[in-house]
């Protein structure tokens, strides 16, 4: 895993990325009018929300190599927040945007706290309960959060498809950004030295316990945000989006990324909705298909798909 | 009261027999092996096809599937998994989508609708206000008997020796002329072994569907990081404890919030004491 | 291999987005029927090839207003793993992109409501065939202008199956039988946890005492505890409302324990033709639900079962049923309305007075489709020797008598 010195000698290499990140988006931006389907339009718009979940993990566990096997956490929480707030009290669903990621950071503090000291499997499958544990709550307590059938009849923030792509796309890149200026601080810094030797960063000084706080707080106020625009895309949130599959399907998209870069997890995720989708012309095969992929990509590629392929493609482009 | 220990005592078997299964492979190779589910799964189905397409008795059937999986495990093993063994992020989604991978297949070919195995023995038992079937009864003697046949093999061979050397140290183990790599091999194909005989025991009275494996992995997870990662008598506790204590609550309270009991036990324990109760502190 | 993988990933995703702008382009005489349901289950091949099969016949006639039917199938996936997220996108695909005229589908009440508002959205009739919930309805009684383009053609919703039980408990367990003690037991999907209090209240107000009402997680897997509870209660009859449930599961363990107390209800597993067999016959018994059967509930019933079984080489579970009504259902309304114009087709579809293999369909005031004598009923099936099949309950409609599990007295 590289680790990114700001250093005069590689600021030209940083342009480059930057220049490569606002040429992404004005691909993302233009996209829309060269596939003028609904249905296209839609299944974007999910992936981006993929892709603010996957950007949001890679910051936390990425960064600080404690995998959150439970990032479904917050995106039901932020999602079951907006449902509440719109289907209940009919609050204007604008309003989701700023409470999801509250409640989100709520929750992470819940959970982060008695897990500071775990790391590895232990801290994996600690946040794997905790999602858990919410999952079957919502299920059992059907009356107020509507079961497995979840709640429905959500207002939709803004009414038209192409409308709602762009506040998620505007949303997504802010998100990277902030993320991906954070990590290339020294905050970042900081955070990849607590990967490497946590013993050594408390005897320097550093307030490691704030650290992981922190990172994990911020992680999940994103996924949050991701959660309210989704349920508002969807119009629908149920139990599911608290399931163990979705935090494990949000991993693969960043490991097919390429870990610990932050942009890399949104490629990743894009490309795995997509396929997801693209994959319907083999009917049953479909899922079966999409594994066979995995297997691949995973075996062939252990760093990732996307961001190695970016690496090797600036090598080719800067000076 | 004699029913919640009979039924707790089976339900536990079959957790501990899942979960020495998975915590055997950690201990020894370090791998989250996240294809345990489908080595049960695949036990199962093998015995359903050989019983219903095949025509087998069923016994026969049993002592095929049993090894054939293990052949699997240690295939998985040695193609997918050596060449990533440097990640254990890499493995452990490896070893997922040989998972996904698995229950696709097994749906394409027999299909979503639950597929029947039958039972080794058809008596029922009743006594003390308990109700079982000796199927049941056979599930829990066998995990025994296999959990018992794996302590016996771990101490007192030299294969056995062997394992619990590489466990300790891989490196060491090499120079004192073990082969590491075709130990893990090994440990995998008898960690699928017993996860298969697990499928074959439970069966003729649970569900054979294709996502079978998916709930008894997660358990399985839970227990073993419960009980202590690598660690075989910790998983058995943990085994009892979580059979037991979702048993109880199904009894007492109601079968619904026993399941959440017991993903708030993990939790709990996981706050509590991080490496489970015999684990080493923070051994990675 | 590492240089091809990736630009013909690249390729079939591009592919994916610019054969979405060709689709879109061609415009299409015949009419096109969009069955959004979940592919690799049994409810839905049987919805696809019932479809399949009404089309095939109404073709060979010369189709409707001189057009002919095509179908395009959309997967909803498994809601258990997949939530409804696939199921929004199959709808999106099938009106925005595939442009169909109407969607027969449906099967998982949590996909199909929040497939709703999309499919509304997109101004195109949904005729369901698999999803019971009320709730679904219920939004065309709430807004009507929004959703009036929503209709379900089977099964009759929860609420009513739960009358239907609850019919079954006092008229033939407390009116036939006798029983003055039973439990119940449901899986705690929305529709069973609404449908469980009401079904207590009702028993209670008929004078049965209920100790166990209780719900089991829909991955349950050991229904131990559970049996011995109820055993223990005293109950003299258990019923359990199970769907997505294991019921394989929950049979079979029940006649392995050999629990003394007789169990029915509402079991979809336990429709299928083949659950007998499925089980090892130890469903033998069990009282489930049902809706369509090789009977003469109708008089095309036994003749469109004998069709579909030697089309496809298996027997049709409920969903086909509905499937093949709605087809025809469609068409009709579309021969009476001169055409395909949504409104024209919402207005013909709401006279519908069909008579389908399960049932003489019509509509209520919120498109859902009535129940009751004459129309589509619910029947109380018994699983006896042999895997033959016997409805018990309606009296009018029963073909014999309820029996015991064998290791029981006889009634």
């Amino acid at each position: 895993m590289r680790m990114f010195v700001l250093s005069p000698s590689k600021m030209s290499m940083f342009s480059v990325d930057w220049l490569a990140g606002l040429l992404a988006l004005l691909v993302l931006a233009v996209a829309p009018w060269l596939f003028a389907s609904g249905y296209v339009i839609g299944v974007m718009t999910v992936a981006l929300c993929f892709g603010i979940w996957a950007a949001s993990w890679d910051f936390m566990s990425g960064l600080t190599g404690r995998e959150n096997f439970g990032h479904s956490l917050f995106i039901g929480a932020g999602a079951y927040t907006a449902g509440f707030l719109n289907v209940n009290f009919a609050v204007n669903p604008w309003w989701s945007l700023l409470a999801a990621p509250v409640v989100a950071a709520v929750f992470s503090l819940a959970v982060g706290f008695p897990t500071l000291r775990l790391r590895g499997p232990y801290f994996a499958l600690a946040m794997l309960s905790g999602a858990a544990v919410m999952q079957n709550l919502t299920i059992i307590f059907s009356r107020y959060t509507g079961g497995q059938d979840g709640l429905n009849g959500l207002d939709p923030i803004v009414d038209s498809t192409l409308g709602y792509y762009y506040l998620t796309l505007v949303l997504l890149a802010a998100i990277t950004l902030v993320l991906k200026l954070i990590a290339a601080s020294p905050w970042g810094i900081i955070l990849r030295a607590i990967r490497g030797d946590e013993a050594s960063c408390q005897a320097a000084g550093i307030n490691v316990t704030f650290y992981k706080i922190a990172s994990l707080t911020i992680s999940a106020a994103c996924a949050g945000l991701g959660g309210a625009l989704y349920a508002h895309y969807q119009l629908q949130v149920g139990p599911d989006l608290f399931a163990v599959v979705l935090s494990i399907n949000i991993i693969i998209m960043v490991y097919v990324g390429g870990i610990g870069t932050i942009y890399g997890p949104v490629g990743g995720a894009i490309l795995l909705n997509v396929l997801t989708e693209s994959l319907r012309v083999f009917s049953e095969y479909r899922l079966w298909m999409y594994t066979l992929l995995l297997v691949f990509i995973l075996f062939f590629m252990p760093q990732g798909l996307i961001a190695p392929l970016w690496w090797r493609l600036r090598r080719r482009l800067s000076p | 009261m004699v029913q919640i220990l009979v039924y707790g005592a089976v339900i536990s078997a079959i957790y501990a027999m899942l979960a020495v299964g998975f915590t055997l492979i950690f201990g020894v190779a370090r791998i989250l092996n996240l294809a345990h589910g489908s080595f049960y799964a695949l036990g199962a189905y093998l015995v359903y096809t050989f019983t219903a397409n095949a025509n087998l008795p069923l016994w026969a059937a049993c002592l095929i599937a049993v090894p054939l999986v293990g052949a699997f495990g240690v295939a998985v093993e040695r193609i997918l998994v050596r060449p990533l063994r440097r990640s254990m992020l890499a493995v452990l989604l490896i070893t997922l989508a040989v998972a996904l991978m698995v229950e696709q297949v097994l749906l394409l070919i027999f299909g979503s609708e639950a597929r029947n195995v039958p039972s080794l023995v058809d008596a029922t038992y009743h006594f003390a206000g308990v109700d079982i079937s000796a199927q049941r009864l056979l599930a829990l003697g066998g995990g025994v008997t296999i959990l018992a046949g794996l302590w016996l093999f771990m101490q007192h061979t030299r294969l056995g020796s062997a394992i619990l050397a590489v466990a300790q140290d891989a490196e060491a183990a090499q120079y004192m002329g073990i082969p590491s790599d075709r130990i893990y091999s090994l440990v995998m194909g008898l960690s699928a072994a017993i996860a298969a005989a697990a499928g074959i025991l439970v069966a003729p009275f649970q569900t054979v569907i294709p996502s079978m494996g998916l709930l008894p992995l997660v358990k399985a997870f839970a227990i073993v990081v419960v009980g202590g990662l690598g660690s075989i008598p910790g998983s058995i506790v943990g085994a009892l404890l979580l059979g037991y204590s979702e048993t109880i609550v199904a009894f007492e309270v109601s079968i619904e919030w026993s399941q959440i009991v017991s993903v708030a036990a993990v939790f709990a324990t996981l706050v509590i004491r991080p490496s489970g109760f015999f684990g080493k502190r923070a051994s990675f | 291999m590492r240089r091809f993988l990736f630009p013909s990933l690249m390729a079939a995703v591009l592919a994916f987005a610019a054969g979405s702008a060709d689709r879109a382009l061609a415009q299409t005489k015949p009419i096109r029927i969009g069955v959004n349901t979940a592919i690799q289950a049994q409810v839905g091949r049987d919805a696809i090839d019932s479809v399949r099969m009404a089309i095939d016949e109404i073709n060979a006639q010369g189709g409707v207003l001189g057009r002919k039917f095509e179908m395009i199938v959309a997967d909803e996936g498994e809601a258990a793993s997949e939530g409804p997220k696939l199921g929004i996108a199959a709808v999106n695909k099938l009106t925005s992109e595939d442009h169909v005229d109407v969607l027969i589908g449906g099967y998982d009440s949590g996909v199909t409501l929040g497939e709703l508002p999309h499919i509304a959205r997109a101004k195109t009739i949904f005729l369901g065939i698999g999803s019971a919930s009320p709730a679904i309805t219920q939004k065309v009684k709430d807004d009507y202008q929004r959703y009036k383009y929503i209709f379900r053609v089977n099964p009759i919703n929860s609420a009513k199956q739960s009358q239907a039980l609850l019919g079954f408990i006092t008229g033939k367990l407390k009116g036939d039988l006798g029983y003055n003690k039973i439990s119940i037991i449901g899986e705690n999907a929305k529709w069973v946890q609404d449908m469980v209090p009401d079904i207590k209240k009702g028993a209670e107000a008929a004078g049965l005492e209920v100790p166990v009402a209780e719900f089991f997680d829909v991955q349950t897997a050991d229904f131990s505890p559970l049996f011995a509870k109820v055993k223990d209660s005293g109950s003299q009859y258990l019923i359990v409302i199970i769907s997505h449930g294991a019921s394989d599961v929950f049979v079979k363990q029940w006649y392995d324990a050999k629990v003394p107390v007789p169990i029915g209800g509402i079991d979809v597993k336990g429709m299928d033709a083949n659950f007998f067999d499925r089980v090892g016959g130890k469903s033998i018994a069990e009282v489930s639900a049902n809706f369509v059967l090789r009977a003469p509930l109708t008089p095309m019933t036994v003749a469109w079962w004998d069709k579909f079984v030697s089309l496809n080489k298996r027997p049709p579970v409920y969903t086909a049923a509905g499937a093949y009504a709605a087809a025809y259902i469609y068409a009709e309304a579309v021969k009476r309305a001169g055409g395909t114009d949504t409104d024209a087709v919402v207005g013909e579809l709401e006279k519908t007075d069909f008579v389908g293999p399960a049932g003489r369909v019509q509509f209520d005031a919120t498109h859902d489709v009535k129940d009751g004598p004459g129309f589509v009923n619910e029947l109380f099936v018994q699983w006896q020797a042999n895997g033959e099949r016997v409805v018990v309950w309606p009296k009018e409609l029963a073909t014999g008598k309820m029996i015991n599990p064998p290791w029981l007295a006889q009634n």
